[in-house]
């Protein structure tokens, strides 16, 4: 028998294998195709103090191998995600990770003070930190290791459940930024939200996405996310979410082997729904093939040497 | 909503650059509604072609499907290079559907374009109810159309070079048939096309204050109210800054029917 399981702060996953904020909607759309308590976990859409009605469309357009989307956080907004969602939740028995937006440091802080004042199932909170902040002029928190560290330590204040801090890779130092996240006590690290990138239509020279700047994903960025994931392994100690193209269970073993301890399946789920349960099933042929015991031997086995 | 292999029964040109495709598929057409639901094809097992292809469903007849589609780009090329016996994956039955009409309300149904395959479902399944209706199919010349102009019939196609049935697109034929079945019985308008034609559908039917259901496309990313992608603006008189779904509207899954007066195109 191939132990699948691994463990990040006191959660326990069944399988490293969860899906990616954005992609896989709230659970709930998903559940008449795919049995979504197979799942290591599922990470719910970015939740925003409001709701939002998202940008203007077009909103996506394919590139090769991968797509091209500014949704602009569309979303339900955390009371609905409270009373619409919570109760849903305690039926599942996968780990619910609910993702948080913001566009201040007082807006993270609320919305998951808020959560924090409900009683809950959810196993932890993921930070997308790919955020404009409108009290630093719209720059990024995650581009800034001080606005990281600081928003890291007011929410560690505020919850004993696992804080994993979601990281662009739009930035020229990711290493730094996740020390910084270490430092403020995240509990792991996602690696990586969408690359930018930009798409023009030659024959009406206009640009394919409303907002023109828009976040590149799918296979297309797997060898970022896996250079990323290479490099904030060797920077920090704390556990690893590896993201971005993963659509096999090799392509999961490529993380695991750059250092991560879990991955996150994201535009691969537009394709095939259920793509992570076949990748968790192909997880155990591979390890039943290269004599790996449990799925943790993997962590940041790559052999440098001969 | 499943995800069925198919088998292909039937693909074949019916007329330019217009196919038809039948396939087996028992689970999702056990599950079908009606015209203007469709379906979500993975034309491209490897990651050349990223997302799936949304198709309106032409018909359903047993465990079979039917799709009518227009050779278009990368995927409708791949779609139309498949052999009977050969399989495709499929995601469906989505979206939601016309409302059917009864026997005194004398539908006018309008289909151009990609539209074509809901327009022509309904127009069979009046048929067999016997419910009297006018249907008008556009195109830019004979060799794209596949059915005949047939007046006597209430049958009529619109060419953009007149060379068959009317000279122009649907509009003015639309209009003018409207005209005459108005002064008869109250009048419902189904249509389905390219953007550009149901605007201009949308203006005449303002007009005239008559009833209309559109049948949208828009880009889609997943076809099940996942990735948020192909949102269509709707009106709405009482625009609230924080909002999520009153200004926009998921085609995919609060769609693709719309009554016209609802959305802005
Ligand atoms: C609900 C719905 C029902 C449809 N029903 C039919 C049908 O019955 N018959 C038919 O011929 N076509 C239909 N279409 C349009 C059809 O999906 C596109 O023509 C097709 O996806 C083009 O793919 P391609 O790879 O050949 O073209 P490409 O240009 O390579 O496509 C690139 C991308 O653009 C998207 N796209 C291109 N044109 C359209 C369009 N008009 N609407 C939406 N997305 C588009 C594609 O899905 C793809 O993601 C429907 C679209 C929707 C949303
Ligand atoms: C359409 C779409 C919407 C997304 N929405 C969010 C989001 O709301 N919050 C977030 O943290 N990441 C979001 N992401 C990023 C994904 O979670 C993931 O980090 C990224 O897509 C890379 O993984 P992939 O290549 O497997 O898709 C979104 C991605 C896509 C394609």
């Amino acid at each position: 028998m191939v132990d699948l399981s691994v463990k990040i702060k006191n959660v326990e996953f069944a399988n490293p294998v969860l899906v990616a904020s954005g992609t896989f909607g709230y659970g709930n759309e998903v559940s008449e195709l795919v049995d979504v308590n197979r799942l290591g976990g599922i990470v719910t859409k970015s939740i925003t103090l409001h709701p939002r009605e998202g940008s203007p469309p077009p909103r996506m357009v394919e590139t090769p191998s991968g797509l091209l989307n500014s949704i602009g956080l569309a979303n339900i907004g955390v009371e609905r995600y409270i009373s619409e969602m919570l109760p849903y939740y305690e039926d599942l028995d996968t780990n619910i990770i609910m993702n948080i937006a913001g566009s201040s440091l007082k807006e993270y802080i609320t919305i998951l003070e808020r959560v924090e004042g409900t009683s809950n199932y959810l196993s932890g909170y993921e930070i997308n930190i790919s955020c404009p902040n409108v009290e630093k002029g719209g720059l990024e928190f995650g581009v800034d290791c001080d606005l990281t560290l600081a928003l890291t330590k007011e929410l560690r204040k505020r919850t004993d459940k696992l804080l994993i801090m979601k990281l662009s890779p739009n930035v020229t130092d990711i290493a730094s930024i996740a020390k910084a996240a270490e430092l403020g006590g995240a509990d792991a690290i996602s690696a990586i939200n969408t690359v930018v990138g930009m798409s023009i239509n030659p024959q009406t020279r206009k640009q394919n996405i409303f907002t023109g700047f828009s976040g590149l994903s799918g296979p297309a960025i797997r060898p970022v996310g896996v250079a990323n994931v290479y490099i904030i392994f060797d920077a920090v100690d704390i556990p690893i979410i590896g993201i971005g193209g993963i659509t096999s269970a090799d392509d999961v073993v490529e993380y695991l082997l750059a250092g991560a301890t879990a991955v996150q399946v994201g535009t691969a789920n537009y394709r095939e729904p259920g793509i992570s349960i076949r990748i968790i099933k192909q997880l155990i042929e591979y390890c039943e093939k290269h004599n790996v015991t449990t799925i943790r031997e993997l962590v940041g086995a790559i052999r440098d040497e001969d | 909503m499943k995800i069925e292999v198919a088998s292909i029964s039937g693909n074949k040109e019916i007329a330019k650059g217009i196919w038809k495709m039948d396939f087996d598929c028992p689970n999702i057409a056990n599950n079908v509604l009606g015209p203007g639901q469709f379906i979500n094809i993975k034309v491209d097992p490897s990651w050349e072609i990223p997302l799936r292809r949304p198709m309106s469903i032409a018909g359903v007849k047993g465990e079979k499907i039917t799709i009518i589609y227009k050779l278009f780009g990368r995927g409708t090329k791949i779609l139309s290079e498949l052999r009977p016996g050969q399989s495709i994956n499929i995601l469906g039955p989505l979206g939601n559907i016309f409302t059917t009409s009864d026997k005194d309300s004398f539908p006018i149904l309008v289909g151009g374009g990609v539209g074509i395959a809901p327009i022509l479902w309904m127009h069979n399944e009046l048929n067999i109810k016997s419910v009297s209706h006018i249907l008008i199919i556009g195109a830019t010349t004979a060799e794209e159309h596949f059915l005949q102009h047939n007046p006597d019939k209430n049958i009529f196609l619109t060419t953009d070079d007149g060379s068959i049935g009317e000279l122009g697109t649907v509009v003015p034929t639309m209009e003018s048939k409207f005209k005459e079945v108005s002064s008869r019985s109250f009048g419902i308008i189904y249509a389905c096309g390219p953007t550009p034609m149901l605007k201009a559908i949308h203006q005449i039917t303002t007009k005239y204050k008559i009833y209309c259901q559109m049948a949208l496309e828009s880009y889609m990313g997943c076809g099940i109210g996942i990735c948020q992608s192909c949102v269509i603006e709707r009106k709405n008189d009482s625009p609230e800054e924080d909002s999520y779904g009153k200004r926009f509207s998921l085609v995919c899954s609060d769609g693709p029917v719309y009554s016209a007066d609802t959305i802005i195109l």
